[in-house]
């Protein structure tokens, strides 16, 4: 008698990540359009109106690159953290304090050259992304606390930390419908580069570069997995296992950080709650669909901005803006069901 | 005038405290079965949602109370599908569960938002200012003594039960639960939707009865804290619902602290539980040395291994 089991396949194909992105795509759609059939609306006209008010023309094209800026560099930190088996769940909470850090530098300092002053508040920026993970790290590394819940909590207490800046001590008073900071001047804006496009993207190309090269190319790349691995074997490679992992965090929560920056710099110019929204957990979705790949987060990065912009203005029609929600995360959903379709095999075995 | 504020407190404290225990213990069946489910938060907002628009649709509580534990349910089973079937990774599985779970229960909130129930889950007994723990107890409602109920059945079940061995083996070790001749897919699945039923609780209690509106996000993290709570009370019910407890405690003083005039700013009041969470996960993996009880096999796929 014969049976039949699961088995893993033993070579997967090249593409395996790819196809399965744009099967979940298909999916997502679906799903969408279904959703949007059932509140009385032509999923045709919903999406043809949001690709044409994401994409369509040289400034919505500017605000969707502009709005990919925070997925991709989050997504970014996500998969470094993720280099050594971690998952950073927080990167919410890191764009926040990243911002807040930069003000706070911005606040107490004064530099006469306008390039040199930005470039020292984005090193701020990085600086607080990694300040809002050292707490999860240090637990993690020194006592194994599960990092996934600490980082998780964590953007609940940056939240709550922004939300009493913007009410007390940073409370901008000619504002009077709801509580904000007060703008940052305008010799620290973000130049812009094409349209209302900010040079925020070239930092996030940049960024993408360093993350493959960090991830993929380095030595310490490749230390990062073997310390995200067995630790018998990083004993045995004489890596410092700990260390690594400690760096890893920091480093990934410090391009959430950075995303803070460039977000406060280049788009709100000021302290308030909505410098995220909630780019840190769109974010996990970019990074998990593309199986942390930092080429596919910047892709996938750029999509989904666009996608959230396309979400943003199809409001005015009545339409609810987390469809794009929807459709990000069930894209992911549709993905993983096809991933199994690549990885695993159903195969035929003999019984005894 | 102190008993009626420290009872409003107790109160207070058991109300939330049965809010985050309904779901810590379902999160803490499907741990048991192997699967993590991060999805809590999810599951709750989307048994909420249900809740309440069942409630305000039909005005029939009971109908209310069930469409909101089948509908969470049916969404875990979306996680039971992609992780147990499809074998596929559970952290990510569960984190697109919050997401999608919110976005969805805001989309299908979207038309409630600011509607006011007209009935609530009434208390046993209506009391208006209770002034001593009988009176408080007396004026829970029925949700609440239903999870004592559930807070036994489940501590009894586990313990002394062939049901609870046996998900509690293919938790441990599935692949020898396997080859006694256990159906660990099953199980996984099974305990999955379980726990999924069981945030659905969560949910109506928060809607129905906790605060009777809907408003997006109102979870406010709670279904993170459950997970926490699983945790912290090494998977074993009663010591979660301690865990759950004092949670509840911290849920209820935090707005009080301000009537008795303590000189902090509200805004980082509200933060305190978060802290006090991750300070109570470090330390308790310091005191346990990082074995903190888990199920032996959690958060990995089973496979049937090639004989």
């Amino acid at each position: 008698m014969s049976k039949y089991i699961l088995a893993k396949k033993t070579s997967v194909h090249d593409f395996s990540t790819f196809y399965s992105f744009l099967i979940g795509l298909a999916i997502s759609i679906t799903v969408g359009s279904l959703i949007l059939l059932l509140q009385d609306q032509n999923p045709i006209e919903v999406f043809s109106l949001m690709l044409k008010l994401s994409v369509g023309s040289m400034n919505s094209l500017s605000a969707s690159l502009n709005k990919a800026i925070p997925l991709i560099l989050a997504g970014l930190g996500i998969a470094i953290i993720n280099t050594v088996k971690l998952w950073n769940i927080g990167a919410e909470g890191q764009i926040f304090l990243g911002a807040i850090i930069v003000n706070l530098v911005y606040i107490n300092t004064d530099l006469r050259s306008s390039s040199l002053y930005i470039l020292l508040l984005l090193i701020a920026g990085f600086i607080g992304g990694s300040i809002c993970i050292l707490m999860p790290a240090i637990t993690k590394v020194f006592f194994g606390v599960n990092e996934i819940i600490t980082t998780l909590l964590t953007n609940y207490i940056i939240i709550g930390l922004t939300v009493y800046l913007i009410n007390g001590p940073w409370r901008d008073p000619d504002s009077l419908s709801f509580p904000v900071a007060a703008y940052v001047g305008e010799e620290v804006f973000l130049p812009k580069i094409l349209g209302r496009l900010s040079i925020g993207f070239i930092i996030c190309i940049l960024c993408t570069f360093a993350a493959h090269y960090l991830i993929d190319k380095s030595v310490f790349g490749y230390e990062m997995r073997i310390a995200g691995g067995s630790q018998m074997t990083a004993i045995y490679a004489g890596i410092n296992a700990k260390q690594k992992t400690f760096i890893a965090m920091l480093i990934g929560g410090g391009f959430a950080g950075l995303a803070g920056a460039v977000e406060l710099l280049g788009q709100t110019h000021r302290v308030s709650t909505g410098i995220s929204q909630g780019f840190g957990y769109t974010a996990i979705i970019v990074a998990a669909i593309t199986g942390m790949r930092p080429i596919g987060i910047f892709l996938v990065g750029t999509l989904f901005g666009a996608l959230t912009i396309g979400g943003s203005v199809i409001q005015t029609i009545g339409v609810s803006s987390y469809i794009a929600d929807i459709i990000q995360a069930t894209t992911l959903f549709g993905a993983l069901i096809a991933l199994f379709f690549f990885t695993y095999e159903i195969k035929e075995v003999q019984d005894g | 005038m102190a008993d009626v504020q420290l009872m409003g407190l107790l109160n207070a404290t058991l109300q939330a405290a049965t809010l985050l225990f309904v779901a810590a213990l379902g999160e803490l069946i499907t741990e048991k079965s192997g699967i993590l489910n991060l999805g809590v938060e999810g599951m709750i907002s989307i048994g909420a949602v249900t809740g309440f628009m069942t409630a305000i649709n039909t005005e029939n509580l009971f109908l209310a109370v069930v469409a909101g534990i089948f509908s969470a349910s049916l969404f875990a089973s979306l996680h039971a599908f992609v992780t147990v079937i499809l074998k596929q990774d559970q952290t990510v599985s569960g984190l697109i569960l919050t997401i999608l779970g919110l976005a969805l229960s805001s989309l299908l909130g979207k038309k409630y938002v600011g509607k006011k129930l007209t009935t609530k889950i009434e208390s046993i007994v209506d009391i208006a200012e209770p002034e001593n723990i009988v009176e408080v107890l007396l004026s829970q409602n029925i949700i609440f003594y239903f999870t004592i109920v559930l807070m036994i059945t489940m501590a009894y079940v586990l313990k002394h039960t062939m049901y609870g061995r046996r998900l509690q083996a293919v938790g441990e070790d599935s692949k020898a639960a396997d080859s006694m001749g256990l159906k660990v897919n099953k199980t996984q699945f099974i305990a999955t939707c379980v726990g999924g039923a069981f945030a659905g609780l969560s949910g109506v209690y928060l809607t129905l009865s906790y605060v009777p509106y809907w408003t997006d996000n109102m979870t406010s993290g709670r279904g993170w804290i459950a997970l926490a709570l699983v945790i912290f009370g090494g998977w074993r019910p009663y010591r979660t619902a301690i865990g759950a407890l004092l949670f509840g405690f911290l849920e209820a003083l935090v707005p009080r602290l301000q009537t008795y005039s303590f000189e902090i700013s509200p805004y980082l009041l509200k933060i305190t539980p978060y802290l006090i969470t991750i300070f109570v996960l470090v330390i308790l993996t310091i005191y346990k040395d990082g074995k903190t009880g888990s199920p032996g096999n959690i958060g990995r796929p089973f496979f049937r291994e090639n004989r």
